[in-house]
């Protein structure tokens, strides 16, 4: 077999053709006979207060109108719409303390958008109507807008299962005094010369996918819920669902539509929970639920932002000693993800440097902002805001180059990840830092950049991160494929895990043509729906290629031993000695000794017995491949940005000029998918540390729910930028790959803020550093070698 | 609600329809003809998701009322491929790996032909500035910038039009 003929390649993309004509279908262009358009009644007026009175029926006399249901119509049980709480045994569950404590319609809002009620009309237009009609009152609460102010002594709790409105905060049975690390702090932080400390606030960060969430519910005559929806996790969603319901597994299927952008936005749960209670209202008709911008923005869950200290001692000649951090997360109104992002803002600072001794305590407290959750990156963006800053704050103290440092400190082979006990099998991060520091002149423009004049200033920054591979050990990792050989000899794959735009299932197919010794075009993947396809955690962690690739792999394996068994018995030759090349099996050291994988295939489906002789025309049976995988590893990825900013000292703007991101991804199945992986994270990663956050007033509504008032980086605004994929295979990922999902927009968060203290001499401990921001330090703390801005 | 009598030539095809005054073009194109590939992101101009061509102009669908666009020719993402043959600017999307999630991109490429039909042989910084209201989360735009310039040099009849365009400039 040619060697990775097609691993590697730029195979063109299976998606694309039908998204460039617009024929992709998304869940909000579903239209079925019969349809029905639902509204959910949402509280706008108030981000805190409970419902005194609900009047349903001017809203249910109004035209058009089929139901109008509120919290009394539908199931008083709660839910938890994130999904983590399926990911983990019943003792960690417990001992992490997930709970669920959405309702469907509430009469307690806790955050601006909660769902009220629902309408079901025959247009979108009535269903608007009619929700103008819908009569509330509300008895308003005080709004907590911060960790201090939810947790004061006398603030209104948020629910009685966490006292003191504390969501979340590492479990001591897991981590002695709450804390996450090792070694003792406080006595090596006493051993420091050179100790680097701080507060920072990190932002609230908005997913932006560009398909608002959109869904179609409808319950058979058989009593069958079906939910179109384009959950990055529509296993898990199945399961939710037929808990909240109380409906059998198999009574609830999922049909994943495609998904219009992810970014942890659809990890879980949105609007499904009041979409299929709509429909479980008219049995018999659809129901679409399409969610208004403005709508998506204050009810979906964003990035966790926050209050995050950090404390840094160093020994004279560079050495660390210690770290010290808190994260103080703010939720919003529920639950959902508070135990994540706790835990793995320190999972991601403990897998970077070689700390003798650490100390991570993470917390997370009920506000009235709207929700928290899943976001790209998941807790790292936010750590690398803190973390690379300190380290460079140190560099200057120590006088160290930060690129230097960071090769001498950062964790590699054989070094515990991010995970305690998963040691790392691969890193190539010194070529990243190597290559990334040659591709952006950074020597040079170090030592031109540290004497400048005049008001516009230039700096380079660098910054370094560690990832994951999937969510293993932590989390359950499994994923089911099923590989079916049609009688033609072309393939035929199942697999659950959501394609979210990224090109994974493009690569998958990429893996399985390569181990099956197919031509690509040969191959089809597809997600199935809940009732033919095997059991699948999601597409979440950067696991799809790392686990999904894995399974795809192993089940294209069982096929290829089925097919040289079967070759095995025609040709005489044992199996092992086989080989396979573009479908035809042959001898490995006889190539000329071979037969088609199609005389095999159409054998065993068109299978008969001759009537002469009674002799079998060759071995029946259709050829198929199942895997039930579970990991045995997690690879985690790397990666170093580097960033030139140019700073106007005058109006406190930054332009980034360029933005390198060299990343250490094991092995690039698809290399301009990859690309594409490492481009798009600069965007969301430059938005994270300069630009994006959603503000509230002081009511607790937000102030920025549109993409004019919420300023993301576009076409002109982005720099130039560098990609480096730095190939060193992992001995364990699929054919060598590690993830890439998550990974780009992390250290480009770091580099940016680092080149800033490089071009400035001023660190900023808020992010996002806002023109306001950079005037602001400029004012206070002058410039550094640049008179007459100095603080006067 | 008052209705109108108006026509469509959308993608060479001609429509009369009978609409309200208040529904805009991306709900007519969307509910009543089922023409989903033009999308929703916003319906407030600003992500450019639903951009469509009014004649040979790029507008915001989710902005213009259909009532408003009585005898105009409309070309939406699915009128500039040929039963799954795509047009240079598709395939230059294609090729270039532009395409992520793809939500953005029927819009994407209905403001390219605008530009193009305008500007054959934009700079790099023409076309930046030319993609300035439509949004995408997924690729950075680095992609999609290539893939403009790549429509630009595979555009059919390229030089004939940069010569009307500089005529039309003199």
């Amino acid at each position: 077999m040619s060697e990775q003929a097609i691993v590697g390649t730029n195979a063109p993309r299976v998606d694309v053709r039908d998204k460039a004509t617009g024929q992709a279908q998304y869940a909000g262009d579903i239209q079925l006979p019969g349809m029905l358009y639902g509204k959910v009644v949402r509280c706008w007026e108030h981000a805190h207060a409970r419902v005194k009175r609900l009047d349903l029926s001017a809203a249910a006399a109004s035209p058009g109108v089929v139901r109008v249901i509120g919290p009394k119509d539908v199931t008083p049980k709660r839910y938890n719409s994130s999904v983590l709480d399926l990911m983990v045994s019943e003792s960690m569950h417990e001992m992490l303390g997930d709970i669920d404590d959405q309702p469907i319609f509430t009469d307690h809002v806790k955050f601006q958008g909660d769902a009220i009620c629902g309408i079901i009309a025959r247009s979108e237009e009535a269903a608007e109507r009619a929700a103008a009609k819908v009569v509330v009152e509300y008895e308003p609460l005080p709004v907590y807008l911060t960790a201090e102010a939810s947790r004061a002594p006398g603030a209104v709790q948020f629910t009685p299962e966490k006292p003191g409105n504390l969501a979340f905060q590492l479990p001591e049975a897991m981590f002695p005094n709450h804390a996450l690390g090792g070694g003792d702090v406080e006595a090596a932080m006493r051993e420091a010369d050179v100790v680097v400390e701080d507060a920072f606030y990190v932002p609230k960060q908005k997913q932006c996918q560009m398909e608002p969430h959109a869904y179609v519910a409808k319950v058979d005559s058989g009593g069958r819920l079906t939910c179109w929806t384009s959950s990055q996790m529509p296993k898990l969603v199945q399961r939710k669902l037929s808990k909240l319901f109380d409906l059998p597994m198999n009574l609830v299927k999922i049909v994943p539509t495609v998904i219009g952008g992810g970014f942890g936005t659809r990890l879980g749960m949105i609007s499904e929970p009041q979409a299929c209670a709509m429909a479980l209202a008219v049995p018999g008709h659809p129901v679409k639920l399409q969610t208004l911008r403005e709508e998506d923005w204050v009810i979906s869950p964003s990035r966790h932002p926050g209050k995050y200290w950090m404390k840094i001692g160093f020994k004279r000649d560079g050495s660390p000693l210690a770290c010290d951090a808190r994260f103080e997360n703010y939720k919003g109104g529920y639950y959902l993800d508070a135990s994540g992002t706790a835990f793995t803002a320190g999972a991601w600072l403990g897998g970077m440097y070689r700390f003798p001794a650490l100390r991570y305590r993470g917390e997370s407290y009920f506000t009235n902002q709207g929700l928290t959750g899943a976001y790209r990156g998941y807790g790292n963006p936010q750590t690398n805001f803190v973390l690379e800053q300190l380290i460079d704050r140190a560099c200057a103290e120590l006088g160290a180059d930060p690129v230097e440092w960071r090769k001498k400190w950062h964790k590699g082979v054989g070094d515990d990840g991010w995970c305690p006990g998963v040691t790392y099998p691969s890193c190539a991060l010194d070529e990243c830092l190597d290559r990334g520091a040659a591709a952006i002149g950074w020597t040079e423009k170090r030592r031109k950049y540290a004497k400048q004049e005049g008001t516009i200033r230039r700096g380079v920054g660098v910054a370094v991160m560690n990832h994951t591979s999937g969510a293993m050990p932590m989390l359950l990792e499994h994923t089911a494929c099923t590989v079916k050989l049609n009688e033609d000899a072309t393939a035929e794959i199942l697999f659950a895990c959501s394609d979210m735009g990224q090109g994974s299932h493009t690569a998958l197919k990429q893996i399985a043509a390569e181990t099956l010794g197919f031509p690509f075009e040969h191959v089809q993947l597809s997600g199935g729906t809940s009732d033919v396809a095997g059991f699948d955690i999601g597409a979440h962690a950067s696991r799809t290629i790392y686990v999904g690739g894995a399974a795809v792999k192993k089940a294209c394996e069982e096929v290829k031993r089925q097919l040289f068994e079967r070759a095995s018995l025609q040709l005489g030759v044992p199996a092992e000695e086989l080989d396979v090349c573009n479908k035809r099996i042959f001898v490995r050291a006889d190539p000329a000794r071979g037969i088609e994988a199609e005389a095999i295939t159409r054998a065993g489906v068109y299978h008969f017995v001759d009537p002469m002789t009674g002799e079998p025309g060759g071995v029946p049976g259709q050829i198929q491949g199942y895997v039930s995988f579970f990991p045995p590893h997690n690879s985690p990825p790397f990666g170093a940005s580097f960033a030139e900013v140019e700073i106007d000292t005058e109006t406190g703007e930054v332009r980034v000029l360029e933005l390198v991101n060299a990343h250490d991804i094991g092995r690039a199945i698809n290399p301009a998918a990859v690309e594409g992986q490492l481009e798009g994270g600069i965007q969301q990663g430059l938005g994270f540390v300069l630009s994006e956050e959603i503000y509230y007033d002081a009511n607790g509504r937000v102030q920025n729910n549109s993409f004019t008032d919420y300023k993301m980086f576009g076409p002109e605004d982005m720099p130039k930028i560098t990609t480096i994929l730095v190939e060193d295979p992992d001995p364990i990922g699929p054919f060598g790959a590690k993830s890439v999902g998550e990974s780009g927009l992390v250290s480009p968060v770091g580099a940016v803020a680092n080149a800033i203290f490089h071009a400035i001499g001023i660190q900023f401990t808020e992010a996002p550093i806002t023109p306001e921001k950079v005037l602001k330090g400029i004012l206070e703390k002058g410039v550094r070698d640049y008179g007459t801005l100095r603080r006067s | 609600m008052k209705n109108r009598d108006i026509t469509l030539h959308i993608n060479g095809e001609e429509y009369r329809l009978n609409v309200a005054v208040n529904r805009t073009l991306l709900d007519v194109l969307r509910d009543e003809l089922g023409m989903t590939e033009t999308k929703y992101g916003c319906g407030t101009g600003e992500c450019g998701a639903c951009t469509v061509l009014v004649e040979d102009k790029a507008i915001n669908s989710c902005l213009t009322l259909a009532a408003t666009m009585d005898g105009k020719r409309i070309t939406t993402a699915a009128g500039r491929a040929d039963f799954g043959r795509l047009d240079h600017i598709q395939q230059a999307f294609v090729d270039e790996a532009a395409i992520q999630c793809g939500y953005c991109t029927p819009g994407m490429v209905m403001k390219t032909a605008s530009l193009l039909a305008k500007n054959p042989d934009p700079s790099e910084a023409e076309i930046r500035h030319a993609l300035e209201g439509n949004i995408c989360r997924c690729t950075g735009y680095e992609k999609i910038v290539k893939a403009v310039k790549k429509a630009a040099q595979t555009m059919p009849g390229r030089a004939a039009v940069a010569e009307r365009c500089k005529e039309a400039v003199q």
